[in-house]
């Protein structure tokens, strides 16, 4: 069977070069049912498979799939879900705009992915009752130019996945994260000019790190913006090791949106850490928030499912730890994880009414911890003079911590808005978005080249956007 | 980042930990007390009043596999943030939990009285064989 779709894939190949030989036709013009994406070479391996042509939905273009193949699909509105089970598949709309994977406020996910090196481009995913597009449990993972729309739990979300990237992708209108990546340490992941606003959190990753990049992007008008976190209700406790570098984060306020209590808790700050461990904070621009602009906070976690690991275990691979025995101590009703040992330098920070730059803990001597902040540019900090209580380099030239102590009974007593139903939500319609270049013709490329490599040193703290 | 807010009962965690150990002491004592002997007519033997614990969290059922004798009432709570089911990969079996069911801090609870191997998943965050998945393995009562 599998020998005749080769022999087939190579007529159809070779019947389209000799057409296109032939014709002038501009295979790139649009159209519900357009196969002009027919003529592409999916790589050494695969085929390329259309959709509707060939089979009539992507779920049945998928499971006609072999691993390399290229799936091309035609402008349209397609009201399915969609699992993906064949690895190494490259699945791409011809137009990011105007292909539609619409689940009704009924369907759970629009493409849900659980093989290795699957890579989903330019699409958009709304109205499901879960997650826009997700990859769980695989190795290799790439969603490049997608647009997740009004889902109700993520936009764009990997679970328990390493080696990955999302690019170029834009979600709003989720009650949990815009994008997430949670579960992997190490992550080998990245995540790079994507753009979430209207959503609970903008980023959220719980119990990721190691390898991890949040670049030279903007999260804007969320509850809250980027929040790294940790917990035990996930495995690979705790959150540690994650790098955010380059992006925008402003406005991060947002009253009426969908959100899960912990969006509604973080509300108001730009970045927040909650437990975080080892992350890097660096030349970001974050602006104009009700709360906090850069907060490094503890997690309190109630009815904890585990207690924290020793400190010397940080370092395992998450898939070392994933069976390990949940402890046979007590737990007491309420643990509180630390932020420790972050690094905070080098952003632009203004506008933030409980601080720029702030640190706050509770069952801790917030200044053993081991989170550091300097060469930031700020007007506020809680405490005071913090670059001078927690320098990262040499000793602090100031000790009073409860000079102007960050006030987190009113980061977390303040009342926020409550959630609006995510099919509700005044969420904007999603600008026309930039098309991947080339979605006709260029090959199959399946995440196994992920993910991309990026010089951090050359990332300039943004500008500010105009108009703002 | 899901929510920190919750509705669960205070010292759950206290109870699992009782009723794993009551789980892994139970069958000992009955097996003591020569209850069903299997190898003499090949009937099941049930063990009774023993269950034993599983954690649904985030998005991995915690211990993916458990061994229980038959008899065994296995006890799936939900630990997580998210909405989960519980559901058996054999779909002619009739055990299970939907979501509506099973929401953060509730439990579901199920006597398995046959040896087997019983695979499971939630049909959220996995399918019948990838992702968020588990297995109960029920052995005769007298061998668990």
């Amino acid at each position: 069977m599998r020998r005749t779709r080769i022999l087939l894939g190579a007529a159809v190949v070779l019947l389209l070069v000799v057409s296109a030989a032939c014709s002038s036709d501009d295979s790139s013009e649009e159209g519900t049912g357009d196969t002009s994406g027919a003529t592409v070479p999916a790589g050494p391996t695969g085929t390329t498979i259309n959709v509707p042509e060939d089979h009539a939905t992507i779920q049945e273009a998928v499971d006609a799939a072999a691993p390399g193949d290229l799936i091309l699909i035609a402008p349209g509105t397609y009201e399915e879900a969609v699992d993906v089970e064949t690895e190494n598949l490259t699945i791409r709309g011809l137009d990011r705009n105007e292909v539609i994977l619409d689940g009704g406020f009924e369907l759970e996910n629009g493409i849900r992915v659980l093989a290795d090196g699957v890579a989903v481009e330019n699409m958009t995913a709304q109205n499901y009752t879960t997650n826009g597009f997700y990859w769980t449990g695989v190795t290799g993972y790439r969603g490049s130019y997608l647009t997740a729309y009004r889902n109700g739990d993520y936009g764009i979300y990997a679970f328990d996945s390493v080696t990955g990237q999302f690019d170029n992708s834009y979600a709003s209108g989720s009650p949990d994260a815009g994008f997430y990546i949670g579960q992997c340490y190490p992550c080998d992941a990245v995540i790079i000019d994507v753009i979430s606003e209207y959503n609970g959190l903008g980023y959220s990753g719980t119990n990721s790190g190691g390898d991890m990049y949040i670049l030279n992007s903007r999260f804007n008008n969320n509850r809250a913006g980027i929040v790294p976190n940790t917990g035990s209700y996930e495995l690979c406790y705790p959150e540690r090791e994650s790098t955010i570098i380059g992006n925008v984060v402003y406005d991060n306020n947002q009253p009426d949106t969908p959100a899960i209590g912990s969006a509604l808790d973080a509300m108001g700050n730009g970045i927040i850490l909650p437990g975080g461990v080892d992350n890097v904070i660096e030349r970001n621009l974050v602006f104009d928030h009700d709360l906090g602009g850069i907060v490094l906070v503890p997690f309190p976690e109630e009815g904890a499912s585990d207690l924290p690991p020793d400190e010397s275990t940080w370092d395992t691979p998450c898939e070392e730890t994933k069976d390990d025995p949940v402890t046979t101590e007590e737990i007491p009703d309420l643990i509180f994880w630390q932020p420790i040992g972050n690094s905070v330098t080098g952003n632009v920070v203004s506008g933030s009414k409980l601080g720029d730059l702030a640190v706050g803990t509770v069952d801790a001597d917030v200044s053993t911890l081991g989170n550091c902040f300097a060469d930031n540019t700020f007007e506020t900090t809680a405490p005071v003079d913090l670059e001078a209580l927690a320098p990262c380099d040499g000793d602090p030239t100031a000790t009073d911590w409860e000079n102007g102590a960050f006030d987190l009974i009113a980061l977390i007593a303040t009342e926020k808005p409550p959630s609006v139903d995510y099919q509700e939500a005044p969420t904007p319609e999603p600008p026309a978005q930039e098309n991947m270049p080339d979605a006709a013709t260029a090959p199959a490329r399946p995440a196994t080249d992920v993910p991309m490599s990026v010089d951090l040193d050359s990332i300039q703290v943004p500008e500010r956007p105009e108009g703002l | 980042m899901p929510s920190a807010d919750l509705h669960r009962t205070s010292g759950r965690r206290r109870q699992l930990a009782a009723l794993a150990a009551g789980a892994a002491i139970a069958p000992l004592l009955l097996a003591g007390c020569g209850g069903d002997d299997d190898s003499a007519g090949g009937a099941t033997s049930l063990v009774e009043g023993v269950e034993s614990p599983v954690q649904a969290i985030d998005n991995s059922f915690r211990p993916e596999e458990v061994t229980v004798a038959a008899g065994t009432e296995v006890v799936w709570t939900n630990d997580g943030r998210n909405e989960h089911n519980v559901l058996p990969a054999d779909e002619a079996e009739s055990w299970g939990v939907q979501v509506t069911d099973f929401e953060p801090g509730d439990e579901y609870r199920h006597r398995f009285t046959e040896p087997g191997t019983y695979a499971y998943y939630c049909s959220l965050h996995g399918t019948k064989d990838k992702g968020m998945v588990g297995t109960i393995v029920v052995t005769d009562g007298a061998e668990g």
